[in-house]
């Protein structure tokens, strides 16, 4: 049946991230398709330049407001890169720790209030609370959980400040550490029943596959799931390239329809996210998360980009699990305390890690006292746009006869199957008196 | 409990910030009240007042008033007119998150929203002066709000 299709989803609104759906279609023929993200540059990179290398963290964790955690600790390792700062084992074991909290936070947000109304056919969570209230219950548990896991290590839950070059300049205690742990294991079902609920609305998923370049971090030495340390990976390539060649693996560009750089590197766009991470890493998972992937037909070479929602979850669970073994470790070899003596010198130098939607790369470089020159930071979000348009290009062909109204959601639901992060920026209130 | 909401970084909209930062320098006349500065809370508002008897909300708030206005509601005397794209974590919507709350019987008995009509919404750090030359009747009207809860 031939269509005529006008779409043009246009969040004016300039207190969230921007981000456009445009598509026209006339009589079954595509004219136009495009994910277009009009949003302001934020210039965190002219912000650093004469900063000492101490206050970098601080002011780059105001990147995102849900991975803080992710920033500050990408931030913090290129800076620790660039002026040779060795960190003991102890103080990475932590930040791993605080990492997965940040990973477990977003990940519950993102799947229990964001996609989960989707795969209940509901306009959002509100709704859902009143049709499956023990689901919600347990994503607010859940979310509550990591929250204070954050306050505990980071010493808040969002824009860590026990984050210093060279370590932390707090450390918890063995008897928090223990609490911590007894309140992850008890987490378990929660994350169980979160995962049921999703494979009983899994028919509700669409069934759409891209053949799809995943990039990720990949850590052989030891063999991690890693979302911390390592090379730089690709589903299309068997080899690694240093975190410090980012810039070659990114290839970031401009592009007309976009305020955001893009990034491509074998082919014309590529993935990151949870789903980037599984394909490239799923047999290092933990045993639960494993079974959970399973359980959820979540396989290695998975090229449906709303399963990154799902791999989500998987990761959810081996963060968790992953982290009881942690602290079991760091309870055995007792917290020491710690005191980090540093000096500044020259040098450049990046760091990278896994923000939950994605590989972050930051770089930095600094004068001989210590005072940044010059910086140059790629967010996920914007590694996905081009895949984004791709999928777009794809996909509206295939769902055209669905009508309007259904190739809308579904295009809003595969952007938002991407977790992006357009922007932070204000949140207030805008109301009608309805009496 | 006394949750200021709002973005310091965006004008205007830290109203709510500044005036639970003032409040917070006399929190010793109100020992049963919690004063916190909940930023962008988003999502986390629904853990800050779970259990609480009665929670009062201070954030900027497009009313259609003249710019400075303070008004004081509850949910229920007004529908959010925020459109929100569903698209990213970052976005929320306090009136939501307090629904949110109410169905699932997380919600303190009492919710009230003092609403402040911003003059101003970009980035620079600062209020406007229209609003800080208001800053001492705002907090008359939360004090009156927390005597009257004390009561």
């Amino acid at each position: 049946m031939a269509k005529t299709v006008n779409i043009n989803v246009h969040h004016v609104t300039r207190v969230e991230g921007h981000g456009n759906i445009v598509v026209n279609a006339t009589n079954g023929k595509v004219e136009k398709v495009q994910w277009q993200v009009p949003e302001a540059p934020r210039f965190f990179e002219a912000m650093v330049r004469g900063r000492s290398y101490e206050d970098i963290q601080t002011i780059v964790s105001r990147i995102c407001g849900i991975c803080s955690i992710t920033h500050s600790l990408a931030s913090t390792k290129a800076v620790e890169n660039a002026l040779g700062i060795k960190v003991s084992e102890q103080a990475d074991k932590v930040r791993i720790l605080m990492h997965y909290s940040e990973q477990l936070q977003s990940h519950v947000l993102h799947v229990g209030y964001l996609v989960s109304p989707d795969l209940f056919g509901l306009p959002s969570v509100v709704p859902l609370a009143a049709k499956a209230p023990e689901v919600v219950m347990a994503v607010i548990r859940l979310h509550r959980l990591a929250n204070e896991w954050s306050d505990l290590i980071a010493g808040r839950t969002t824009h860590p400040v026990t984050l210093t070059p060279g370590g932390l300049t707090k450390f918890p205690t063995e008897k928090e550490l223990r609490g911590l742990q007894e309140r992850l294991k008890n987490a378990v079902p929660d994350l169980k029943a979160v995962a049921e609920a999703v494979l009983s609305a899994a028919s509700a998923i669409p069934n759409f596959t891209r053949e799809t370049e995943y990039i990720s971090l990949k850590q052989d030495n030891p063999p991690t799931y890693t979302f911390y340390h390592g090379d730089i990976t690709s589903t299309d390539y068997d080899g690694a390239v240093s975190i410090h060649d980012w810039q070659s693996v990114a290839n970031e560009y401009m592009n007309d329809q976009s305020t955001a750089k893009w990034t491509k590197w074998h082919r014309d766009s590529y993935t990151v996210g949870a789903l980037a991470r599984f394909n490239n890493n799923a047999e290092l998972l933990s045993p639960l998360a494993n079974d959970v992937a399973k359980m959820l037909g979540l396989a290695k070479g998975c090229c449906n980009p709303f399963m990154n929602s799902v791999a989500q979850i998987v990761e959810c669970v081996h963060v968790v699990e992953t982290s009881i073994g942690m602290i079991d470790e760091l309870l055995t070899a007792g917290i020491k305390p710690e005191n980090v003596k540093v000096s500044p010198k020259a040098g450049k130098a990046s760091g990278c890690v896994e923000a939950p939607r994605g590989i972050l790369f930051h770089q930095y470089e600094f004068d001989r006292k210590g005072n940044c020159v010059g910086a140059d930071i790629c967010i996920p979000t914007n590694q996905n746009h081009a895949a984004i348009q791709q999928d777009f290009e794809k996909f509206v062909p295939e769902i055209l006869d669905e009508g309007e109204d259904a190739v809308r959601l579904k295009l809003e639901m595969l952007v938002r199957s991407y977790d992006p992060c357009i922007s932070c920026s204000t949140h207030m209130l805008n109301v009608e008196f309805v009496r | 409990m006394v949750l200021g909401l709002g973005n310091p970084l965006m004008a205007d909209d830290g109203i709510g910030v500044e005036l639970v930062e003032r409040l917070a320098q006399e929190a010793g006349r109100y020992p049963a009240a919690d004063i916190i500065d909940a930023g962008t809370g988003g999502m986390s508002v629904l853990h800050m007042i779970e259990g609480r008897r009665k929670a009062i909300l201070i954030d900027s708030a497009h009313m259609g008033e003249t710019p400075g206005t303070i008004r004081r509601f509850t949910p229920e005397e007004v529908r959010s007119a925020k459109i929100l794209a569903h698209q990213s974590l970052h976005e929320a919507d306090l009136l939501r998150v307090l629904t949110l709350a109410e169905q699932l019987g997380q919600a303190p008995e009492t919710m009230v929203i003092f609403g402040i009509q911003p003059q101003v919404v970009e980035p620079r750090q600062g209020v406007s002066g229209i609003l800080l030359d208001r800053v001492d009747h705002y907090l008359t009207e939360i004090r009156s709000e927390l005597e009257r809860s004390a009561g």
